[in-house]
């Protein structure tokens, strides 16, 4: 038997401007729309509504009813990030979801009770994870989303219908608790029907026939039926929260308290499903209407914000907006965490959060394509590399030290005689005889004879297109005791020093 | 074994010699060891001379390998090697400043070494001479004292190997084991 979690955050814009400004959680909150002196409450906050203020009222009526009351305008960039935030949320107990509406998810629970326990304990859990990023929740849980959608909305914060059991407690639960389209509840005081039992107990095709869809549905409310299939929903590859501000920000560490807020809340929603930051956006909205967008590239996946604010604060400060800000929204691009938990005879690892920030900063100093990790090709051309980013994480599987390099602490130490490369190759005149190099000698103060000659070792590639090579090298002893790798472009007849052995 | 000799956690070590007397193939050695133990190793190369194909034939496992190229830059190395060397977790730190590279002022120098010392970074400064002067606790030289050739007569068929000896020039602490047998370097 099916079981079907039902999430809900009542009043839902006020909320969302509650999860940005966690203060106003202690004051009576509304949001408005809607210019002077047309603004109307939009939402309620628990407290607004206790002080008798109801969507709808105009801004004036909600300020006579509640003198202490605190107005935000309307922000879609707040509450479609709330409304990720709750889906990411409930994606971290269960991986079939169901955007219903703002602040409504329906949660497949089938399977999750070898995981969790019981429907109540998923349900704790699920409001768990919604106010770890921010929004408080209620929980009903059903055999159905219909009868879920219901049973959210009375009893306990977290409440289950037994299995089997739903249409009897559905029954008693009276029609004006619940919202319906306009007209219908007209309808049923009309009919006579005061429970979600006595509108069930009508034949459904005789309300169709008098009530269209919107009877049907409510119909099939009342009888905790589902008839729409379960659209499953799927996170967005890209993470974005905002936050509109009522006031103008010109600094970078007036801006910094800011970014701490929205970068957590966005943290707390990857955290919440097992991701981390890769790429972070930010886009500044500027007092002079345009925008001002930067963005930052971590060295190593994060989800820790203390570092991220000072990356950000890095990159606002070197590229400082052209005016003053007037709003934020960060757009994070993330990657999966990935579990590497080290042995304990294994050798540290730089801590994510100092690597980070070093590399930044090395890239600042000496440049993005001067800090990797090298990666030879595979080429039979001399020094063909190229760098990648740094990783910093030990791969998945390693097994540490003894195991694959225990033969060569062991034995008498020797190696392969390193090169240190000349680059680019210096270029140079050579006498030769016999076709062997026997002097070599440049514009500067080289001008030696070649002791001793070693070679050639002919080497050539891409011949089949535009990047043809062909060298022949050599490994030449000059009088000073060093010891090069000479090498004859083929091509072009000319020499080079290229490498030293060192 | 060589690398324990040479290395010491939180401290700073000069390898110091002349162009082909196998400082750079020690450096290899060194980064072979660590990063197959599992460790990360950092190099600073200020003249951008590091050969990635031969540290794969010497068996360093890149991946371990942060590479920050200087390009000529000192000042600017110097200031990555401050970075690198105040980021534990790095089992080396290496600084290979080229060929005509002057000593460090006093005070950078033992900034440095107080660095390493808080971090636990081995710090291992390659060059013709000594930059660090006396906040090293090992200053090592190498020196070339054989070149084999393949081949017999005036014309070989191809560089073989050479052997580098390491002589200590300073080291700080009353104990110390004995130097290394000089080492062989296959071409």
């Amino acid at each position: 038997m099916s079981r079907v979690a039902c999430v809900r955050v009542e009043a839902f814009a006020a909320a969302a401007v509650e999860r940005c400004e966690p203060a106003l959680r202690e004051q009576p909150l509304v949001v408005v729309a809607g210019a002077p002196p047309a603004t109307r409450v939009v939402e309620a906050n628990a407290r607004a509504r206790a002080g008798g203020v109801r969507p709808g009222l105009t801004d004036a009526e909600a300020g006579v009813r509640c003198a202490a009351l605190v107005r935000r305008p309307v922000s879609p960039d707040g509450e479609a990030a709330a409304r990720h935030a709750l889906l990411e949320a409930c994606l971290s107990v269960s991986p079939r979801l169901e955007d219903a509406a703002p602040g409504l998810v329906h949660v497949d629970l089938d399977g999750l009770g070898l995981l969790f326990g019981d429907d109540a304990g998923i349900g704790r859990r699920l409001r768990r994870h919604a106010r770890a990023v921010g929004l408080e929740a209620r929980v009903g849980i059903a055999g159905s989303r219909a009868a879920a959608g219901v049973a959210v909305r009375f009893g306990p914060p977290v409440h289950v219908l037994a299995p089997g059991a739903e249409r009897e407690a559905l029954s008693a639960v009276p029609l004006a608790t619940l919202e319906w389209p306009a007209g219908l509840a007209a309808t049923f005081a009309r009919w006579g029907l005061t429970t979600l039992g006595d509108l069930a107990a009508l034949p459904r095709q005789g309300i169709g026939a008098r009530l269209g869809r919107a009877g049907l549905a409510a119909h099939d409310l009342a009888a905790g039926v589902d008839r729409a299939p379960f659209r499953v929903w799927t996170p967005p590859p890209f993470w974005e929260e905002g936050q509109g501000l009522d006031w103008e920000i010109a600094t970078v560490p007036g801006l910094v308290p800011v970014l701490e807020r929205v970068l957590a809340r966005l943290c707390a929603r990857l955290t919440a499903a097992q991701l981390l930051i890769d790429v972070l956006e930010i886009r500044l909205a500027l007092a002079s209407g345009g925008h001002h967008a930067r963005s930052v590239a971590l060295a190593a996946p994060l989800d820790e914000v203390a570092p991220i604010v000072a990356l950000l604060a890095l990159e606002i400060d070197a590229h400082p907006p052209p005016a003053a800000v007037t709003g934020v929204a960060l757009s994070a691009r993330a990657v999966p965490r990935r579990a590497a938990p080290r042995g304990l005879w294994q050798p540290p690892v730089p801590a994510s959060r100092d690597l980070a920030t070093v590399l930044t900063r090395l890239t600042l100093l000496v440049g993005g394509a001067n800090v990797g990790t090298p990666l030879a090709l595979d080429s039979h051309q001399p020094d063909d590399f190229t760098l990648v980013p740094f990783d910093g994480r030990p791969p998945a599987g390693d097994d540490g030290p003894g195991q694959r390099d225990g033969a060569a602490t062991s034995r008498p130490i020797a190696g392969p005689l390193a090169l240190r490369r000349l680059r680019p190759p210096r270029p140079v005149q050579v006498d030769t005889r016999d076709g062997r190099p026997i002097r070599v000698r440049d514009t500067t103060a080289l001008d030696a004879t070649i002791t001793t000659a070693a070679g050639p070792w002919r080497l050539s590639g891409h011949w089949w297109d535009t990047a043809a090579w062909a060298h022949d090298e050599w490994d030449i002893a000059l009088p000073d005791a060093t010891v090069w790798r000479l090498s004859h472009d083929r091509l072009t007849n000319h020499w080079f020093l290229t490498a030293l052995y060192d | 074994m060589l690398v324990d000799w040479l290395l010491r956690q939180g401290a700073i070590t000069e390898l110091v010699g002349p162009l082909s007397s196998g400082r750079t193939s020690v450096l290899a050695l060194c980064l072979r060891v660590l990063t197959r133990r599992g460790a990360f190793a950092a190099l600073v190369d200020v003249d951008h001379a590091f050969d990635p194909g031969s540290a794969v034939a010497a068996g360093v496992e890149l991946r371990h390998l942060l590479w920050v190229r200087g390009e000529g830059r000192r000042e600017a190395a110097l200031r990555a090697v401050d970075l690198l060397a105040r980021c534990p977790g790095f089992a080396l730190v290496a600084l290979d400043v080229g060929e005509s590279s002057p000593r460090l002022p006093l005070d950078a120098a033992f900034r440095l070494r107080q660095a390493v010392r808080r971090s636990g970074v081995a710090l291992l400064v390659l060059g013709a001479r000594p930059v660090v002067g006396g906040a090293a606790r090992l200053v090592v030289r190498t020196r070339r004292d054989r070149l084999a050739w393949m081949g017999s007569g005036p014309m070989p068929r191809r560089l073989a190997g050479m052997r580098t000896g390491l002589h200590v020039v300073r080291k700080q602490g009353a104990s110390w084991p004995a130097e290394p047998e000089p080492l062989w370097w296959t071409a």
